[in-house]
């Protein structure tokens, strides 16, 4: 715009192909600009939706026809309803409009009813003569005349034969893969009936059968994780634990209470996996007991404690999730996830506390039966229940843990897996790779860029510079594929002679110096701008002289194996793949970049300066270390930020060259896993959108924020260098 | 006194800094020699790699005592310490008295299938005798990697074999290879041009015929349109597979016989031998010319065997395309970026922080980007192209999933900064005086702009275009989330329309090194493969970077010129 001259007048054609111009290059710099802005809003959009709050929706009712019910559902997909009455009658219901699609009579009385643990679609359902039936729900899409339709399906997924278990208070059953348990309480009597290579769609073959007393007087029983244990639970809380991996030899596991002396149990329920219980007193506490087991016994603790306002009359977890819903006895509906200890939403409801309720398959509808005649449906926006500001930085107690700890664990093979989202070892893994490889490459990249900008003759600076910047240039999958193949391996073989470097060489170099210094004046004045020629092959000797005497020294005080004393002694583990050889390589990586702008900020420092100092009578080390540095010292300091940024991002290096373990350890023998590595690791198996995904873009948000802060300090400060260098 | 003397002189010595200015210079040294150092490791083992090394015929004795004669290759002679050895149940036998380390070679010994495994380590104490026998040949092969012997039998034909042995071995040998070649040839254009087309025809109907079900009411007469040309294409598909079929029956016509080295016979079918040479026969000069053959088909030819084996064509191909593409996107988005925070835009408090904002996106993470690429691109692009304009497809994605485009896109992001960055400094560098005496001409901006200060600026744009080549053909990370493969089928450029597959999946040298480095089976085959392709991507990007150097210099005297 300052350029702009009024012309008179202009051929149309010109005027517009000016106008023209100034158009697109104000939209196209604007759309770069805005391409860049939009990284930042992108990231933080897609990593929104797990700060945001969630929700127990509104209601909606649907009227159906009057049936007392034993039991609700809603399909896998979120389309269907499924109401099993206590008359025997399965009736499916369109979640669009609460309108009937199917119904099937099974022709008995239930008086209980369940899910299949761990399934979503099979239920088990008790008559009043005591015989457990199983049955599946399947829904089929179809197309009637171009409209799409859902075709519920009822089937007995073992045959339609049922299963007699006698008189009980209470049953429960699990299908473990192939292994099916059933188990009965009848006061202190346990009954347990178990069907090996259970499939679905085929009979059950024969079962073998065990009865035994417990201690307690059960209320409650429940299957334990894959049929390895059962409890059995009073109503004052005592609970029993047996071992039923074999029913010819059940075991006590454990006994105990999960109450405070005096209170009662209101409800119980186990969590997905059933590693742990959910227990509700009447004293308005939610406690989340855990097993512990550990090589000679298995122990419940209290993982954490929820406070929800008042005493809890029902307890309802989700089927594919270990989050739960607690009912107050006013109805009040408190939506909770474990892992991140959040209470996540609170709404008043008239449900009554004890009417028949489940979660949906897909965690996003809680529906419930409160008279025969209705069904209340709440939706549930509840997508990042596992996320909270102390699950992704603080000290976690996952199931199955003896303590709180910091771990990434974002995926298993098994479904009831509990992930372990905590970044803190990740940020500390990208904050010990990049402090390695700055104590490796600040020394050497600030020394070197003294030298060559002070010292230097300028035909070898010619050379030396752009050298040293062709390295920052070398892709640095090239580097990681060296830094893991090449030189770990070799420190791995000859760590004391790798160590013996750093002794050799000072003591070669020092003494080299002295040597030097004995020389004719006149020849030491007029070589210290070859300094950095002459000394290369002293270090490519001293290299060959650590690996010759290394032996000697791994003999001399490492006993022989320096790797087995640095255990010993040190109590320091050995990776092969581990901070050394990561500090060494992205140490190679990074020199270049301190180097050059480091180099350019002594390089500039203005001449008049140094001649000043040393007309004063200076020597040339003063003058650098009393004015130059002084002068650069910005300048260096925005070297090493912008190097550090450089180090805390690198990828490749360290996927390569690291074992890409999150451990929270400083030992340099040992890996580390960086945010970086376990984005290029993780994310392209992630699913899109879930929890770990968006975790993954927080990452990925936390590096470019770090970095691009890091970055904009070194700027300013080095633009206030430079108006400071326009003063003097 | 003499104590104090030598105080005083190392005083005096500390004092004048030399010590220090040493240590200063020690750095250099160290950052320079470690440049040096990795420049030529690479360059020495990944070039000694082509090199028709002899084979050694060696005699050894094993781990049970027992003589064994094996026929190998000597790669690499190493050492490591004798307590290791032993600790690692070694033989003590093998220890030479008072020396603490022991010399081993690593020994290519090919014959996976009959003898694995291919690599081993020969102590040099094991070693009883080693010749290099003349009559030795190396035979690379489909699978199963090299095989090493001496040749006794070939017999040609099935029908009415014929057993050749002594003298005719040799040439009839070669003969065969050479006429395996070109059958092996008409295999590929066959697959990869007439059923590749058919099978695209096929693809193409079996959408169409979607389309056709899902709109009401069904066009009848479309659909037994489709269906007839549906077998038509079947039955051509049909007369193609038998001529292919007749192909592979004339390739597999011969059985060579060879000996190895404890003189038990390996038969071996001819089909599955790509090459056979005779390292032990050769001269100085041969051996020169087989080198050069076997550089030229790493750089051309496809790779074999989980990437271990054969070439890296596919990977230069896909690194020079997505570099292309990616040019051809950087290069006008960041010169009119640059354009205009120079030329028109008002220059202020909110230009100067836009540049220091582009002037970091340089130091941003190149993982960041291809999170962002990931997310953004493929994902939300690919994933809304897919939804508009190829619903046929669904639910498999065509762009919805990471591919060329996105991974040029990407990186085109990752580099706009340094073309912006560079073309601004050459604009910034442009005398004031030449634009007002354009504009004092009766120029206008616009004018101006493109006859004065765009070619004037032009090597600077130029050295911004291959500084940001050279990052983009280096980086790895943000490819792994946008688009690279370990093994793309098909290069993303072929004969069926529309000819460049922007959705493709594709091959990257950088990715390769990776690939073949960290995740294939057989890491000691691969490691010369892996440092080939590192030196390959070296010269690549230093060549890039001295070019860009070297116009930067030249930019520089040019300014020279016109400032005085």
């Amino acid at each position: 715009m300052q350029n702009q001259i009024h012309v008179g007048r202009l051929s149309p054609r010109r005027h517009w192909t000016n106008v023209l111009t100034r158009y697109t290059v104000g939209v196209g710099g604007a759309a770069v600009i805005g391409a860049i802005t939009l990284i930042f809003a992108y990231l933080l959009w897609v990593v929104a939706p797990i700060l945001l709050p969630a929700e127990i929706e509104t209601p909606t009712d649907y009227r159906i026809v009057e049936r007392p019910t034993a039991l609700v559902d809603v399909s896998e997909n979120g389309e269907a309803m499924v109401r099993i009455s206590e008359t025997g009658i399965v009736e499916f219901f369109s979640v669009a409009d609460g309108s009937g699609i199917a119904a099937f009579d099974l022709g008995r009385t239930i008086v209980k009813a369940k899910r299949l643990s761990p399934l979503v679609d099979t239920y088990a359902l008790l008559d009043d003569n005591n015989n457990l039936l199983f049955v599946k729900t399947d829904y089929i899409i179809d197309f009637d005349n171009g409209q799409r339709r859902l075709s519920p399906k009822l089937s007995f997924p073992f045959s339609n034969r049922s299963i007699p278990l006698g008189p009980l208070d209470n049953f429960d059953a699990q299908l473990a893969d192939d292994d099916l348990v059933i188990a009965t309480v009848s006061g202190t009597q346990v009954s347990l009936t178990r069907f090996k290579n259970v499939e679905i769609g085929y009979r059950l073959g024969g079962s073998a059968q065990v009865t035994l007393a417990s201690t307690v007087q059960a209320q409650e029983v429940f299957l334990g994780p894959r049929n390895q244990w059962i409890y059995l639970l009073s109503k004052s809380g005592e609970i029993d634990v047996l071992g039923i991996k074999s029913l010819q030899r059940v075991s006590r596991i454990y006994q105990g209470s999960l109450a405070p002396a005096g209170s009662t149990i209101t409800a119980v329920t186990p969590l997905l996996g059933r590693y742990s219980l959910l227990t509700a007193n009447d004293q308005g506490d939610i406690v989340q007991w855990g097993a512990l087991v550990t090589a000679n016994e298995t122990r419940f603790v209290a993982l954490r404690t929820f406070d929800v306002g008042q005493p809890v009359a029902q307890l309802i977890t989700e089927p594919r999730r270990k989050g739960f819903l607690s009912v107050a006895n006013d109805g009040e509906l408190s939506l909770l996830y474990p892992t991140s200890g959040r209470l996540l939403d609170q709404r008043p409801s008239s449900l009554p506390a004890s009417a028949p309720m489940a979660i949906s398959p897909r965690s996003n509808l809680l529906i419930a039966a409160p008279q025969d005649g209705l069904i209340t449906a709440h939706g549930l926006d509840n997508k990042h229940p596992e996320i909270s500001w102390s699950a992704l930085w603080a000290e976690v107690w996952y199931e199955g843990y003896e303590e709180p700890i910091f771990s990434w664990q974002s995926s298993s093979a098994d479904n009831d897996f509990e992930p372990k989202f905590s970044l803190t070892p990740l940020a500390f893994g990208t904050m010990k790779a990049a402090f390695y490889a700055l104590l490796f490459a600040v020394p050497i990249a600030l020394m070197g860029a003294i030298y060559t900008a002070y010292f230097m003759a300028p035909a070898m600076r010619a050379l030396v510079k752009p050298g040293i910047e062709i390295m920052a240039a070398l892709p640095t999958v090239i580097l990681g594929f060296l830094g893991g193949l090449w030189l770990a391996p070799i420190i791995e073989a000859n760590l004391s002679s790798v160590l013996s470097v750093f002794v050799f060489l000072p003591v070669l170099l020092f003494a080299f110096a002295l040597a030097w210094s004995l020389l004719p004046e006149k020849i030491v004045h007029s070589t210290s701008g070859w300094y950095g020629l002459i000394v290369t092959p002293l270090i490519i000797g001293s290299v060959y002289l650590a690996f010759q005497f290394g032996p000697f020294f791994e003999n001399t005080f490492f006993g022989g194996n320096s790797r087995a004393w640095f255990l010993e002694v040190l109590g320091l583990s050995y990776d092969q793949r581990n901070a050394l050889v990561v500090g060494i390589i992205m140490g190679l990586a990074v020199i270049p970049t301190i180097f050059s702008i480091a180099e350019d900020a002594v390089y500039a420092v203005p001449t008049h300066l140094v001649r000043g100092s040393l007309a004063l009578g200076a020597t040339p080390w003063q003058t650098l270390v009393k004015v130059v540095l002084l002068t650069a010292s910005p300048g260096i300091f925005s070297a090493v930020m912008i190097g550090m940024g450089r180090a805390v991002g690198e990828t490749m290096i360290v996927l390569m060259a690291t074992g890409n373990t999150p451990l929270m350890d400083f030992n340099i023998f040992e890996g580390m896993r960086t945010f970086a590595a376990n984005i290029a690791v993780e994310l392209p198996e992630s699913e899109v959108d879930s929890s770990h995904y968006r975790i993954l873009f927080l990452a990925a948000l936390v590096l470019f924020l770090f970095t691009f802060v890091l970055n904009t300090v070194a700027e300013v400060v080095r633009q206030r260098l430079r108006r400071r260098y326009g003063s003097l | 006194m003499s104590a104090n003397k030598s105080t005083g002189f190392f005083r005096g010595w500390f004092a004048s800094g030399e010590p220090w200015i040493w240590m200063n210079a020690a750095a250099v040294g160290v950052s320079v020699s470690a440049v040096v150092g990795i420049v030529l490791l690479i360059a020495v083992k990944g070039l000694a790699h082509f090199w028709p090394a002899d084979v050694a015929k060696i005699s050894f004795e094993d781990k049970n005592g027992q003589q064994q004669l094996v026929f190998g290759e000597l790669i690499e002679l190493d050492d490591l310490p004798v307590k290791q050895f032993l600790e690692s149940g070694g033989n003590p036998n093998w220890v030479t008295e008072g020396d603490p380390r022991m010399q081993r070679w690593l020994v290519k010994t090919g014959n996976r299938k009959t003898n694995p495994p291919d690599f081993r380590w020969i102590y040099v104490n094991q070693i009883n005798n080693t010749e290099t026998p003349g009559g030795v040949i190396v035979l690379e092969r489909v699978e199963w990697g090299n095989a090493y012997g001496v040749p006794k039998t070939l017999t040609v034909g099935r029908e009415n074999p014929q057993t050749i042995t002594g003298e005719a071995l040799m040439p009839t040998l070669l003969e065969r290879l050479a006429r395996g070649d070109t059958i092996r040839e008409e295999i590929h254009s066959l697959e990869g041009g007439a059923m590749n087309a058919i099978n695209v025809g096929l693809e193409r109907l079996r959408l169409q015929m979607r389309q056709i079900n899902r709109t009401l009411p069904v066009d009848e007469a479309a659909l037994a349109e489709a269906l007839t040309e549906r077998s038509q294409l079947n039955a051509q598909y049909n007369d193609l597979e038998k001529q292919l079929r007749e192909f592979y029956r004339q390739l597999d016509q011969d059985q060579l016989i060879i000996l190895d080295a404890q003189g038990s016979e390996i038969s071996l079918r001819l089909a599955d031998v790509l090459r056979i040479w005779q390292p032990n026969n050769m001269n100085a000069l041969e051996k020169i010319a087989e080198y050069v053959g076997n550089l030229w088909l790493f750089l051309s030819e496809d790779p074999r065997e989980a990437n271990t084996e054969g070439g890296v064509f596919p990977a230069i191909f896909g690194t020079v395309l997505m570099v292309l593409l990616m040019s051809v996107m950087v290069t006008p988005f960041g010169v009119i970026a640059a354009v205009y925070l120079r030329e028109y835009a008002k220059q202020g408090p909110l230009v100067r922080s836009i540049r220091i904002a582009v002037n970091n996106l340089a130091g941003v993470p190149s993982i960041v980007y291809g999170v962002f690429g990931l997310g953004f691109f493929v994902y939300f692009l690919g994933g809304n192209i897919d939804q508009l304009f190829f619903t046929d497809a669904l639910p498999s994605p065509t762009f919805g999933t990471p591919g060329l485009i996105w991974a040029s896109l990407t990186l085109a992001l990752l580099t706009v900064p340094v073309v912006i960055v560079s073309t601004e400094e050459g604009l910034t560098r442009i005398p004031r005086n030449l634009r007002e005496g354009s504009m004092a001409l009766g120029a206008t901006q616009a004018e101006t702009l493109f006859k004065v200060i765009l070619p004037m600026a032009s090597p600077a744009i130029l050295t911004g275009v291959i500084l940001a080549v050279a990052r983009a053909a280096g980086e790895v990370a943000p490819l792994m989330l946008v688009g690279v493969v370990k093994l793309a089928p098909t290069l993303p450029v072929d004969g069926t329309f529309p000819y460049l597959h922007l959705d493709r999946k594709f091959m990257h040298l950088g990715f390769h090194i990776y690939d073949v480095g960290f995740q294939s089976p057989n890491v000691e085959a691969a490691r010369p493969l892996v440092y080939a392709t590192s030196l390959l991507l070296v010269i690549l990007i230093v060549g890039l970077n001295l070019t860009a150097i070297r116009l930067r210099g030249r930019l520089e005297r040019l300014y020279r010129g016109v400032e005085s």
